[in-house]
Formats: C-alpha cells, sequence, structure tokens
C-alpha cells in the first residue's frame, strides 16, 4: 500500500546573502555537508550539498533507522520523503498518506483555544471536519486537559503543550510516519502511558522513517538502518550492522 | 527526473488542488483576521473607524478644494478608499505570503496557493468590514447611492478584484522571498500610487496626454472602477472591463509561467 521510492536525489541549499568573507569561513571548515561553488556562467553560487545519489525503496512494514552525524543529511532526507523539498536532481516517490512530525503540532497558535488548534491541525494533515470531530473524544482523554482544551493554549504549561500536540498527533492514521529526534527522544518526558501510546501509534504505521541518536530507541523500533555521512548512504543493513559500522567510523575518525 | 511538463503538472494541482481546499484557507484566512484584533472590543471595525475619519476629514477638505458638492464627493471618496484598501493590502501583504507562511509550508508538502486563497479571504473580510464606512458616507450624503440599480455590477468588480489577488500574491510572494528588497520597493511605490491614482480626484480632471499616463496606464485605475462606478450608480464603460480582463488573463499567464518555474524552489529559498 504505502511506498517510497527515492533514485539518485540530490539536494542543494541555496546561501544567499552570504558575504564573501563568510563564503570563505564555510569552505575552510566543511563540518556537515559540502559546501560547493557551482559556476553558472560567469555567475557563482554558494550552495550546500546537503544530499548526493541518494537512492533508497520503503515497503510496507520497513522501519528504517536514519543514522549519522549532526549535518549528515538526515533531516533533510525526511524532509525530501515528506515534500518539503522537490528533489535538485533526481526522484523522489511517495504513494500513501505522509505525517511528518518535525515540529509540534502544524498551524499551532498560542491564541487560540485547544480546541481550536485541533482542528486547524487536523485540518492541515489532511483530515475532514468529521475525522476530526470523530478523533477529539480521544484527544480529549488520552490528553486529559479536560477543561483546558476550551482556554487559549498561551494558558498552558510546556508540559500540557506537549501533552496536547502528541495527543492530537497520535490520534490520526500515521500512514508513512516521518519521525526527527526531537519527539522521538522526548519520550524521556512522557509517562509510559504516552510511551506506550507511541508504540502502539508507530505500529499502525505502515513505514517508519526514524532521525535519532538514541540507539536503544532504534534497536528497538526500527528493523532496517541506513548510515549516512555527508548526504550519501554509506551502508544499507540492519540496525545492528550499521551500528557497528558508525562505530568503527567514529573510531576512525578519532 | 524533473521535466518541463511535470513542473506544469505540479504548479496546476497547487492552484486548483489548493482552491478545493477551501476548508483550510477559509479557516486561516478567519484566524487570520481573528488573531489581529483579538483582545480589542471593537476588532476589524478599527480599520474601518481610521479609514472613516480619513475620508471624513478629506472629504470635507475635498469637497471645497475640487469644487465638488459634498454630496458628490464623499461618496466617491469613501467608495475609492474602501476599494483602495483592499488592493494594497492584497499588495502589501502579497509580499510577505511566503515569508510568512514558512512555518507551513516548512513542516509538511502542502499547496502554496492555499497562502494565496487565505489571503484574499481575509482581505474581503476586511472589505466587508471597511464597506461599512461607505454605507454611512452615502447615508449622509446621498441615501439614494444604496438603492443603486448598478449594485450587483460592484460584486462582479469584486469577483474580478478577488481573482486578481490570487495571482497578485503568489507572483508578490515569490518575487519578494527571493529578494527581499522588492517588497520595500513595492512598499515605497504602493504609497506615492496612492496620490498617483484617481481615488482622492476624479479620472476626468485629467485630458489629452495626461490622462493617458495619470489615468489609463495605470492598472490600479480600472479595479477601483470596475467597484466604484457602480456604487456610484454607473455602469463603467466596457473599456474598462476590457482592460481588466486583459490584465487579468496577463497577469494570471505570467504568474502561472513563474509558479511553474519556481514552484519548486520556494521552500529552498525560505
Amino acid at each position: 500500500m504505502a511506498e517510497v521510492t527515492i533514485e539518485n536525489l540530490r539536494i542543494d541549499y541555496p546561501l544567499y546573502g552570504s558575504h564573501r568573507s563568510l563564503r570563505k569561513e564555510f569552505f575552510e571548515r566543511a563540518a556537515g555537508g559540502f559546501i560547493s561553488h557551482e559556476r553558472n556562467g560567469h555567475r557563482g553560487r554558494v550552495v550546500i550539498k546537503a544530499l548526493e545519489d541518494v537512492s533508497l525503496h520503503l515497503a510496507d512494514g520497513d522501519r528504517l533507522a536514519l543514522i549519522g552525524h549532526n549535518g549528515a543529511g538526515k533531516t533533510t532526507l525526511l524532509k525530501a520523503i515528506a515534500g518539503i523539498y522537490e528533489p535538485v536532481a533526481g526522484r523522489v516517490d511517495v504513494r500513501g498518506r505522509v505525517t511528518p512530525l518535525f515540529d509540534t503540532m502544524p498551524g499551532l497558535d498560542v491564541d487560540d483555544t485547544g480546541y481550536e488548534n485541533i482542528v486547524t491541525a487536523g485540518l492541515l494533515l489532511g483530515l475532514s471536519r468529521t475525522e476530526i470531530e470523530a478523533a477529539i473524544p480521544d484527544i480529549e482523554q488520552f490528553s486529559e486537559l479536560g477543561e483546558y482544551l476550551s482556554l487559549p493554549v498561551r494558558t498552558y504549561s510546556a508540559g500540557m503543550l506537549t501533552r496536547l500536540s502528541f495527543s492530537v498527533v497520535t490520534a490520526l492514521d500515521p500512514g508513512i510516519l516521518l519521525l526527527d529526534e526531537g519527539i522521538a527522544t522526548g519520550d524521556a518526558e512522557f509517562s509510559e502511558r504516552a510511551a506506550r501510546r507511541m508504540d502502539e501509534f508507530i505500529g499502525r504505521s505502515h513505514i517508519l522513517v526514524l532521525a535519532s541518536h538514541a540507539e536503544g530507541l532504534l534497536q528497538s523500533l526500527c528493523n532496517r538502518a541506513a548510515l549516512m555521512k555527508s548526504g550519501r548512504i554509506l551502508k544499507l543493513g540492519t540496525v545492528d550492522e550499521v551500528l557497528t559500522a558508525y562505530h568503527a567510523d567514529i573510531e576512525r575518525a578519532s | 527526473m524533473s521535466s518541463a511538463t511535470g513542473n506544469a503538472r505540479k504548479a496546476r494541482d497547487d492552484i486548483v488542488r489548493g482552491f478545493r481546499r477551501w476548508h483550510i484557507w477559509g479557516r486561516l484566512g478567519w484566524q487570520e483576521v481573528k488573531r489581529r484584533y483579538r483582545r480589542t472590543v471593537l476588532g476589524p471595525f478599527w480599520g474601518a473607524i481610521s479609514i472613516g475619519a480619513f475620508v471624513l476629514v478629506l472629504g470635507s477638505i475635498g469637497s471645497g478644494l475640487f469644487n465638488n458638492s459634498t454630496a458628490d464627493y464623499l461618496p466617491f471618496l469613501a467608495a475609492g478608499m474602501v476599494v483602495w484598501i483592499m488592493l494594497s493590502t492584497m499588495i502589501t501583504e502579497g509580499c510577505n505570503l511566503f515569508i510568512d507562511g514558512g512555518h507551513l509550508y516548512r513542516q509538511m508538502r502542502f499547496d502554496y496557493s492555499i497562502l494565496a486563497y487565505a489571503l484574499v479571504w481575509r482581505t474581503l473580510i476586511g472589505f466587508a468590514h471597511n464597506f461599512s464606512v461607505y454605507v454611512l458616507c452615502a447615508l449622509i450624503a446621498a441615501p439614494a447611492l444604496l438603492l443603486a440599480p448598478t449594485l450587483p455590477l460592484a460584486a462582479v468588480g469584486l469577483a474580478l478584484i478577488a481573482i486578481n489577488g490570487v495571482w497578485l500574491a503568489l507572483l508578490l510572494g515569490i518575487f519578494c522571498l527571493r529578494f527581499r528588497d522588492v517588497q520595500q520597493f513595492v512598499t515605497s511605490i504602493l504609497q506615492l500610487a496612492l496620490f498617483a491614482t484617481p481615488v482622492f480626484w476624479s479620472p476626468t480632471v485629467f485630458h489629452g496626454d495626461w490622462r493617458l499616463i495619470m489615468v489609463q496606464l495605470n492598472p490600479l485605475y480600472y479595479f477601483i472602477e470596475i467597484v466604484r462606478a457602480p456604487l456610484l450608480g454607473t455602469i463603467p464603460a466596457g473599456s474598462i472591463y476590457l482592460w481588466a480582463v486583459v490584465i487579468t488573463l496577463a497577469g494570471w499567464a505570467m504568474t502561472y509561467w513563474v509558479f511553474r518555474r519556481f514552484h519548486a524552489r520556494i521552500a529552498y529559498w525560505s
């Protein structure tokens, strides 16, 4: 049902408004992606090569862990699968509904009430009004926010806001679930109940792509892994194989 | 591979699918209106009050200055101003379309046109509030205007403005996202344009070449006139509709070309 096909994907981020001196500085310390100086005729353009020649195929039941240093291209790959960034070269073909979880609830407005934000987020994530109405009792029950749901989100504590977004997002049908480490490692804050709900939510997803540095989490949730470095996939395999390769790479570097 | 036909399809899908998601742009537009006036007592009528004060003061001065009777000048000025405010809001906020909308399209796949529809929708909501200024001025100066048989034509003019607002917002939004200077440029031009467009003065004051330069070469004039003239009980000349339609088609063609070409770059430029 759900399927992700990526062929020779390349993504460059253009760097605008950078001073000559800043450009120089960027060239010298090439942490993360490669910064290159593209020459289009006489016009020089500084780009950061975020992904290069990435190919990947994911089908139903795949739970892929993205492993790599900061700036290796994990988040960019997630955003390319989400359809936020169009390929500069190559192809990304996604079949199925995508749920990207990078930040808090989409369209969050702190002056709106909890209920209003639930509707906005639901609509933005592609649900109909009736589907949202149907999900509300579950959200009410799980978030335990009670009457606070009728108050502006501005009045919530940070923990209550987390409860709200978590309850909303996990009440949906995940389809192809894209998780960035922020949310995935946030589970320390959640109660055991939340952790169970997250497991169940991930279980319902057709495909999971998870970028994280929490190795225990990756091992427990994923059945495949990709080692990323400087915008390329160096190795695809089981989580254990890829983690071994990742550690070997760290040791070689030190 | 991203081919030319693929880009054309993506741009067209964005515009069509975005329009069908009226429940999203309807909500985004409405929430924006609510957000701006939250915890104010008068809400969007603050806009109407400031326009109303402006129109009353300038109306009193202007009717002397231009040797008009207040009965003629006040409704003329009020109608022109409320339409002008709508046009200038679409233009200035169109510049911010993709700069402000980043929190939406950088979190998920998002049809960019939704932002343009939401902008036009909330501008229309603003117009509905500001329109009370015109109604009030007409009541004071010439109540018969409120029953003019040409009023339905004003709605047609409004619809034409809305259709143009969408391409205008998309086009300006793309340019201002990539070249951040454009916004400053547009804002300062727009201030001058208020004086250079027949809003305070009647288009009939100029003749010959001056009329050509000040009135007929000014695209904003046609869009003011297709709403203002019917409100004031006259049917706009056929040539005015003709130009409004020509601008609509040319604007959409140009925007479609730009949108198709740069659709894939918007997320990168933000």
